[in-house]
């Protein structure tokens, strides 16, 4: 972009420019605390934390020590599926403003921005609300490439925090096209292609077939049924067939998929037909919460995370996150036009629709999620079901499919509910009483310990996420601390941690942003043949609307690109 | 009111087979919409081109954009509400005012008719113009015609799209509202954003003399406003940034001459359906960009004293 | 009782959210005189534009042109504000109960989003009057708001519940996406009135121009406008159709929603003029 000055370069939200020249040059020792480093066997053992040039390293001398006798010490959350950033994300901002009205405004200080919080926060709020919960790396998991320049533009005014995304790619028609012809090879370059265009991280996958046959107003339910405009394309065969690029291409990242049928009392069969399409592949299933329903209709809808939880667990080429759902106002924004049609139809709340040429599309509608509604109520037991049932706490991740069932910064509020029992006992007593034989969550008695907790909103998802510096405390690892009080009152011990170290820099002390570091953009580069771009431009040419020159996401647009390897060589 | 289903215009390009435009003249103001988007392009499945199209355009009056229309409807002028509100109730099947039809310059065969169409359309989309948004009725006028393509949607793909004026004016919507929450009229004096249209809006602020002083960039408001809001920029200091000497700049305290954006300066423009764009200058300008000078004013804010805003401790802590 | 006289008209608009009975009642006349005030950007004291005499207490007066002055009586649930001079906008948004009199003009947004409480405003008032802000999904939920001269657009939009009176006329819009309550109309309006009403009664004191998706039902003397009637002379203002007149002609609409929202129009004695 040339004409940036770096010195009055403001993206990282700093109204002091020297504070950046500072960043990555602390010298830290977090003393005393009780560490949860799943990762590394550690579980509540005193011990000292040192961070030296942004990095966790086996001892220091000299620098600020930070007393922390008492306190948690855990690695920086990881957040494995959000929407904060993007076109979608910016067309909801749109259309809520009374959610911006009613949210606890942040006011600007010397050290940050003034902003907006809520369901859909503004992007430097976004980086504040993360950073002053703990978390530290977030995953943006819907991109379409068409708009993926502005997603990047967003992410990089995201201050403090990590960032990830991937690209969308089930509804993409140049690739259904070469499915439906038969050339998964060729649907491998162009796939690898696109990844780079898009400069993602990852690949996802939203409602296989669903959102292309949105847009002529249609769907896609049946998994095994051809989608509408083709013969041979079914959901299923996208499926497989991304999956198997993904692997193929060595992603650090699974291919993340929200499966078909969200939403839709007694879509749990078609989230069991699609492990079983799975079934040698790695893979991400995204939100599980809304893919876990059973029943006939809206008045029998019941849960069957039981069946869900029990073929999940038997898989272990799965990882997943729980999408769970909390009571109170939000606003769904999801690739899955389709439902979001529906959902409008049944509540004649506001509705936002774009279908993007070619690739995708976003629906929106803001929503309420009521105790007394009992469908609601399903919803809400099904994601904490999904996180008890579920055995391995290394493969379910704790999300909200933010903003979908609740905004992020309400994660505090699962962490209690996941390890209180009486807590949770007493929620739900709040229920429609019609709900509780719908539901399993009474009978659940498990409580998530400390330990499981650092692993379900750091080490876990790190690691789904092939980011093997993330996740853990030991050394060579980034220096991504939260330190926590150690007190009963969990929700408030995980909303306002004491202090929050990214990058090595304390960005959070005491509740206050102590200063605002930039983040870095993981990227990937699949290998592909070059040639692949002359099958494309024409293609291009034809179907889209603008110069295929200008499709490409610039590097220079990218906030500290972090270049990440894949595996293998194809 | 809020919410709108729309669509990038390659989908119109692909599978667009009824296209309505209301209260705009794309062929002089748009000069490349029907031949880059709309009309002549052959489509995915579309691939007659022209002629799996219908065009129906709405205005008061026959402008140059008629001759390419299938069908003209002349709607009297400011009676577009009204149509809009038909519209809505003939494809619900409800009753309207027979006579009430009448005094929109159209019959109700005629808005029957329509209505048929564009439910029976395979994808319809509905592009609106200044000449709909800036008429009595204003903002009310766009949520009318938003509201039928919403609502359209029972019966068949139906999307809706604004005809966006010259410059990035979507550029600065999309931005706005990511850094603020808010697409326009954002008023950051209590230190976090707050929107109110038509108390925070440029024209009446104006209007009302509500602001000390301006800074203005990439418009011309000396031009286009009323004479009130007009007088009021000349009373106060005002400072205009722009390529040319502009009406705006004849009557500021201070005119910065700036490099004329996409054309010696570098950026993004977002066009109108919101798909990012880069800019590649083709020349070399004297003068520097916005973004520079902007910088270098902000520098010299930053050597001042701070301005660190408080929320005050009342019962309700924010006035809005 | 507090009184509060301008020193000076501010140059850009003063926002005193701080002006309602609930934040002053209980403070002593320094601290009042300390409140928070912002003048554009710039935090100030209450008494660098106002004089201010008196101890607190349930009322509180205001003297002087006040029309650039915004947020008097936000969110007040008890006592009384009287305006002698002109208010500014959003007086009594949010407002719960208590009652506030302007003898002079109001700016817009007069008791928007309010739930309890009486506005009465002597001179004019601006547009979206009981209105919801944007993107709210209901406006006024309860209480009377009560205007003696014109008003402006969007009166009573998205309103819920509660009673609006304008006396003067009205512009475009009144009503509009009104979900319940009753707005009465008694100088008429421009257009558009009743646009995408859901439910709620509208009454105009002569016929207005009407939108093609409102449909006539019957002329009829509804007995709920006794009620009204009653009601409204309590507080000084008088329906047009007397009773035993034939009464007013009954629209439902609106058709575009479709809502059931109702209209009723007083006629007029002159001949002409009438939708039927």
């Amino acid at each position: 972009m040339g004409s940036v000055h770096p010195e009055f370069a403001v993206s990282d939200g700093a109204v002091n420019a020297e504070e950046r020249k500072l960043q990555g040059s602390s010298v830290l020792r977090i003393k005393g605390g009780k560490v949860y480093d799943p990762a590394n066997n550690i579980n509540g053992e005193i011990r000292d934390i040192c961070i030296s040039d942004g990095g966790i390293v086996a001892d220091v001398e000299g620098g600020r020590t930070i007393d922390a006798t008492g306190m948690i010490v855990f690695p920086g959350g990881v957040d494995v599926h959000t929407h904060v950033a993007g076109a979608a994300l910016n067309f909801a901002r749109a259309m809520i403003p009374e959610d911006h009205r009613r949210s606890a405004p942040f006011v600007r200080t010397e050290r940050h921005r003034g902003g907006i919080g809520g369901s859909t926060p503004t992007t430097y709020v976004t980086g504040y609300l993360y950073a002053g919960m703990g978390w530290t790396t977030v995953n943006e998991a819907a991109v379409p490439i068409l708009s993926a320049r502005h997603t990047h533009e967003e992410l990089r005014d995201t201050p403090i925090v990590d960032k990830s995304c991937c690209v969308l790619m089930a509804n993409n028609e140049i690739l259904l096209d070469l499915l439906e012809a038969g050339e998964i090879e060729r649907a491998r370059h162009v796939a690898a292609w696109q990844i780079w265009a898009a400069k993602a991280y990852g690949v996802k996958a939203v409602n296989p077939g669903g959102v292309a046959a949105w847009k002529w107003g249609k769907d896609a339910k049946g998994l095994f049924e051809p989608v509408p405009g083709y013969n041979k394309v079914t959901p299923a065969k996208i499926i497989a067939a991304l999956a198997g690029i993904v692997d193929d291409l060595g992603l650090p990242h699974p291919l993340h998929l929200h499966c078909n049928n969200l939403g839709a009392p007694g879509n749990y069969t078609t989230t069991l037909e699609t492990m079983k399409v799975l079934e040698g592949n790695r893979a991400h299933l995204a939100h599980l919460q809304y893919h876990a329903y059973g029943g006939d209709d809206w008045f029998t809808m019941r849960s069957q995370s039981v069946a869900i939880a029990e073929h999940f667990n038997a898989n272990p080429n799965l990882t997943t996150d729980a999408g769970a759902v909390l009571f109170g106002n939000t606003v769904t924004i999801t690739a899955d036009g389709p439902w979001q049609h529906l959902l409008y139809k049944l509540t004649g709340r506001k509705w936002g629709n774009l279908d993007v040429e070619n690739e995708t599309g976003c629906g929106i509608v803001p929503y309420v999620y009521k105790e007394k509604n009992l469908v609601n109520a399903v919803q809400w037991a099904v994601g904490l079901e999904l996180l008890l049932l579920i055995n391995d706490p290394w493969r379910v991740y704790l999300t909200t499919d933010h903003p979908n069932g609740a905004a992020f910064w309400r994660y505090p509020e699962i962490i209690q509910l996941l390890m209180d029992l009486d807590f949770r006992r007493e929620q739900l007593k709040a229920l429609a009483p019609k709900a509780l034989k719908r539901i399993v969550l009474p009978e659940l008695d498990r409580q998530y310990t400390l330990s499981e907790i650092a692993i379900i909103t750091s080490a876990g998802p790190a690691r789904a996420l092939g980011l093997p510096q993330k996740g853990h405390l030991g050394v060579g690892a980034d220096a991504d601390v939260a330190i926590f009080n150690d007190t009963k009152d969990i929700a408030r011990m995980f909303s306002y941690p004491r202090y929050v170290i990214k990058s090595g820099e304390v960005v959070i002390e005491e509740g206050e942003i102590r200063k605002t570091v930039e983040g870095r953009d993981f990227v990937v580069r699949p290998t592909y043949d070059e040639k692949v771009e002359d099958y494309i431009r024409p293609l291009f040419q034809q179907y889209y609307t603008m110069s295929f020159d200008n499709y490409p996401v610039e590097m220079e647009r990218l906030e500290r690109p972090d270049l990440r390897p894949c595996k293998s060589g194809v | 009111m809020g919410g709108k289903v729309t669509c990038t215009l390659g989908e119109v390009k692909n599978r667009a087979d009824l296209i309505v435009y209301w209260g705009g003249n794309p062929a002089e103001c748009h000069p490349r919409h029907f031949t880059k988007y709309t009309l002549t392009q052959k489509g995915k499945f579309v691939p007659k081109g022209r002629k799996d199209r219908t065009m129906v355009l709405v205005d008061i009056r026959e402008t140059p954009s008629a001759k390419a229309a299938d069908i003209f409807l002349q709607v009297r002028p400011s009676k577009d509400f009204e149509v809009l509100s038909i519209l809505r109730a003939l494809i619900k099947g409800q009753r309207v005012n027979v006579e009430a039809v009448a005094e929109t310059g159209l019959t109700l065969e005629q808005l029957q008719d329509f209505a048929d169409r564009m439910k029976k359309a395979r994808f319809g989309v509905l592009f609106f113009g200044m000449g709909l948004s800036m008429t009595r009725g204003k903002h009310m006028n766009s949520a009318a015609l938003l509201s039928l393509a919403a609502e359209l949607n029972a019966f068949t793909k139906f999307v809706a799209m604004p005809m966006r004026g010259h410059g990035n004016v979507t550029g600065g919507d999309v931005i706005m509202r990511w850094t603020t929450g808010y697409p326009f009229g954002v008023n950051l004096s209590r230190g976090y954003p707050r929107f109110n249209p038509g108390e925070f809006s440029t024209v009446d602020l104006l209007l009302r003399g509500d602001n000390d002083a301006a800074l203005i960039l990439g418009a011309d408001p000396g031009a286009t406003m009323p004479q009130p809001a007009i007088d009021h920029l000349a009373r106060i200091p005002t400072i205009t940034l722009d390529p040319k000497v502009t009406h705006t700049s004849r009557l500021s305290r201070v005119h910065i001459t700036t490099a004329a954006t996409g054309i010696s300066a570098p950026g993004t423009v977002y066009r109108m359906d919101e798909i990012p764009l880069p800019l590649r200058p083709a020349l070399k300008s004297p003068y520097p960009t916005d973004e520079e000078v902007v910088r270098r004013i902000y520098q010299a804010v930053a050597k001042k004293p701070a301005w660190v805003p408080s929320i005050p401790n009342l019962p309700f802590q924010t006035a809005q | 009782m507090t009184t509060l006289t301008l020193k000076e008209s501010p140059n850009v608009p003063l926002e005193a959210e701080c002006l309602s009975p609930d934040v002053i009642a209980p403070l002593r006349r320094d601290e009042i005189a300390a409140l928070p005030v912002f003048l554009g950007k710039r935090q100030h004291r209450l008494e660098d534009f106002f004089t201010v005499e008196g101890d607190g207490g349930d009322e509180l007066e205001i003297h002087g042109d006040v029309g650039r002055v915004k947020w008097i009586g936000r969110g007040m649930t008890r006592g009384k504000i009287t305006l002698r001079g002109n208010a500014g906008m959003h007086l009594g948004a949010y407002m719960k109960g208590g009652s506030i009199e302007v003898r002079g003009n109001a700016g817009d947004w007069v008791g928007a989003e309010m739930k309890g409480g009486l506005i009465r405003i002597v001179g004019d008032a601006g547009g979206q009057i009981g209105a919801a802000y944007r993107g709210s999904l209901a406006g006024m939920n309860g209480g009377t708001i009560l205007v003696e001269g014109s008003a402006g657009i969007e009166i009573g939009m998205r309103m819920r519940r509660g009673v609006i009176a304008i006396k003067g006329p009205v512009r475009d819009f009144a009503g509009l996406q009104m979900k319940g309550g009753t707005l009465f109309l008694l100088g008429g309006a421009e257009l558009r009135t009743g646009a995408w009403m859901i439910r709620g009664t509208i009454v105009s004191g002569k016929p207005i121009p009407l939108l093609p998706t409102f449909a006539y039902d019957c002329t009829y003397q509804p007995a709920f406008l006794r009620l009204y009637t009653r009601y409204l002379h309590t507080l000084g203002l008088s329906l047009p159709c007397p009773p035993g007149d034939g009464g007013y002609r009954r629209y439902s609409g609106d058709a575009a929603v479709p809502g059931k929202g109702e209209l009723l129009v007083c006629p007029t004695q002159a001949p002409t003029s009438e939708q039927e």
